[in-house]
This record gives structure tokens, C-alpha cells and sequence, in this order.
């Protein structure tokens, strides 16, 4: 009787081990998720005038939306209830963006909030777990998640991509 | 007749030329004596307030250290705060004739766009500018 009591202490001290530990797990990445942050190997400038972050060597971006990585940053911002707000993010040279399952590459891109649309120029490739697409230009709309790989000839549209079951 | 004039004039040269080095020797002292005067002033627990281009900077350091008229250092940990920024830091050097603060130690700055770490700083406040150097961690607030 005392070593089936035993075992069974033994046996409820490890779900609970282990539903704490699923816990911790869920918090740790739920928080890592959810930050924001400009990391950057060489240097930072923050220029209040210009209201500018202006950040070089290996440069990482994150926000709510997607993650980046580039060699420059020059983000714009502005104040809103006393709090300062990216407007808009430019990334230079050695672009990568990942954006939930896909990855645009190329060698400058512009990040608009107001209308949630990354634009990418120059050798850009979008990559997604069933295709590779390269061209000059690709507009990324967030919110409509719509996706529009452009040639280096402008007039030429390679190819539109769209989904009608936006979901952003 | 001519030999007696030319020793007179010879005897002002001379006296001129004695008039001249001394004014000279003179000049030449009073930067020694400027340099001499000069007292370097410590103060323990230091804080006080500054009226610069951010508008009003509270500064404080465990100790400060009065180079000048122009410049302090202000030596162990020590900070600068503002309705901008808040800078808190090490060994943070400050030229307040040049509205310039630096440090090359570790750094943390609280603004209202979030909390940044780096290894070094400079603020140019008379231009708006704060260099970060070293490696940047910038955590942004929600």
C-alpha cells in the first residue's frame, strides 16, 4: 500500500514538473514573439531633429509583422501620445526579410506602416515553402497579402501573385 | 660730435630692444600663470542641473571631477536626464561649452521609443545627435 502511495506521489510530482515546464515554455516564447527591436553590430545614431534611428553593421529588425536583416537601417519616426513610432523603415544592401513562411530577398527595402506594404528593388527573390520567384521589384501588401514580383523592365509584369483568403 | 649722437642712439636701441624683451618675457609668463592657477575640483555624490539644447539636464555621478570651466567628468556610475532621454553610464566625460557628452563604456538609454544598451556613446546635443558605438540592442516598447 505505502509503495503504490510512493509511486503515485512519484507519478503526480511529474506532471507537475512537467505542466510547469510547459508553462514556462509557452511564456518564454510567447514573449520572444512579441518583442520589438533594432540590433546592430557596428553603430547606432539617433538624430532627434530628423527623428531618425540610423543603424549600421549587421543590422536586425523586428516588429510585430516580420523580421529583417540588412547591412543599414534608416528608420523615420514619429511622436504619438508622448511615445515615438516608426513610420517608415529602410534597409540597405544584403536584404532578407522573413515574413511568417516566405523570405524576400534584395538589395534595398522600404517598410511603409501607414499602409503596411514592404517594397523591395534590385536582384529580389521571393521564397516560399512550394516556390522560388526572383525579378527586380516586389511589392509585399501585408494586409491584402497580395504579392507583386515585378521584372527589371517595369513594364513587364513576371508574375501576381494573390490570396483571396487574406487573412492579415 | 657725430660719435656722441650715435652713442645716445645706440644707449635708446639698446634700452628699446631691453624694453622689448622684457615685454616679451612677460607675455610669454602669462599663459605659464594661467595654467598654474588652475585647480581640478571633486565632489562626492554629485548631481546638479544643466540648461542645454534638450532643455533642462539633470546630471549626476558618484564623483565629479572639475577638468576646467568648460569641461567635467563625471566618474563612476552617473547619468544624464532630460525630458528626452535618460542616459545612465560610466566615466561619462561632458564639455559644456560644446553642449558634448561622451563616454566608451557600457551604456543603457531610456527614450520613448524604448530601452537601448550599447558600448559607448556620444551626444551632440547642440545637434540632436547621439552616436551609439559597439554592438546595439535596441528593445522597442510595445
Amino acid at each position: 500500500m505505502k509503495v503504490r502511495y510512493f509511486f503515485l506521489e512519484q507519478l503526480n510530482l511529474l506532471l507537475m514538473n512537467k505542466f510547469i515546464y510547459l508553462l514556462v515554455l509557452l511564456f518564454l516564447k510567447f514573449n520572444a514573439y512579441s518583442e520589438s527591436y533594432v540590433k546592430a553590430d557596428d553603430s547606432l545614431i539617433w538624430d532627434s531633429n530628423d527623428q531618425s534611428y540610423t543603424a549600421r553593421g549587421d543590422v536586425e529588425f523586428k516588429n510585430d509583422q516580420f523580421i529583417a536583416f540588412s547591412d543599414k537601417m534608416i528608420a523615420k519616426y514619429i511622436e504619438e501620445n508622448n511615445e515615438e513610432v516608426f513610420t517608415i523603415v529602410e534597409l540597405f544592401e544584403n536584404v532578407v526579410i522573413e515574413f511568417k513562411d516566405e523570405v524576400f530577398k534584395g538589395n534595398y527595402a522600404i517598410y511603409t506602416r501607414d499602409n503596411n506594404i514592404i517594397k523591395l528593388i534590385g536582384n529580389v527573390s521571393i521564397k516560399s515553402p512550394t516556390r522560388l520567384l526572383t525579378g527586380y521589384e516586389l511589392i509585399a501588401d501585408i494586409d491584402n497579402n497580395k504579392r507583386i514580383l515585378n521584372s527589371a523592365d517595369n513594364d513587364s509584369l513576371v508574375e501576381v501573385l494573390l490570396d483571396d483568403n487574406a487573412n492579415n | 660730435m657725430i660719435n656722441q649722437l650715435s652713442k645716445k642712439f645706440t644707449t635708446i636701441l639698446i634700452l628699446l630692444l631691453l624694453g622689448l624683451q622684457a615685454t616679451i618675457y612677460l607675455y610669454n609668463q602669462k599663459p605659464l600663470y594661467v595654467s598654474f592657477s588652475k585647480k581640478n575640483i571633486t565632489v562626492e555624490n554629485f548631481s546638479s542641473i544643466v540648461l542645454s539644447n534638450s532643455g533642462i539636464t539633470k546630471i549626476g555621478s558618484e564623483k565629479l571631477n572639475k577638468i576646467d570651466d568648460k569641461n567635467i567628468d563625471l566618474i563612476g556610475e552617473s547619468y544624464l536626464e532630460n525630458d528626452e532621454y535618460k542616459i545612465y553610464g560610466e566615466n561619462i566625460s561632458i564639455n559644456l561649452a560644446d553642449e558634448i557628452s561622451y563616454s566608451d563604456e557600457a551604456v543603457k538609454v531610456i527614450n520613448k521609443m524604448g530601452t537601448l544598451k550599447a558600448e559607448g556613446f556620444k551626444n551632440l546635443d547642440y545637434e540632436g545627435k547621439i552616436f551609439f558605438s559597439g554592438a546595439i540592442e535596441f528593445i522597442i516598447n510595445e
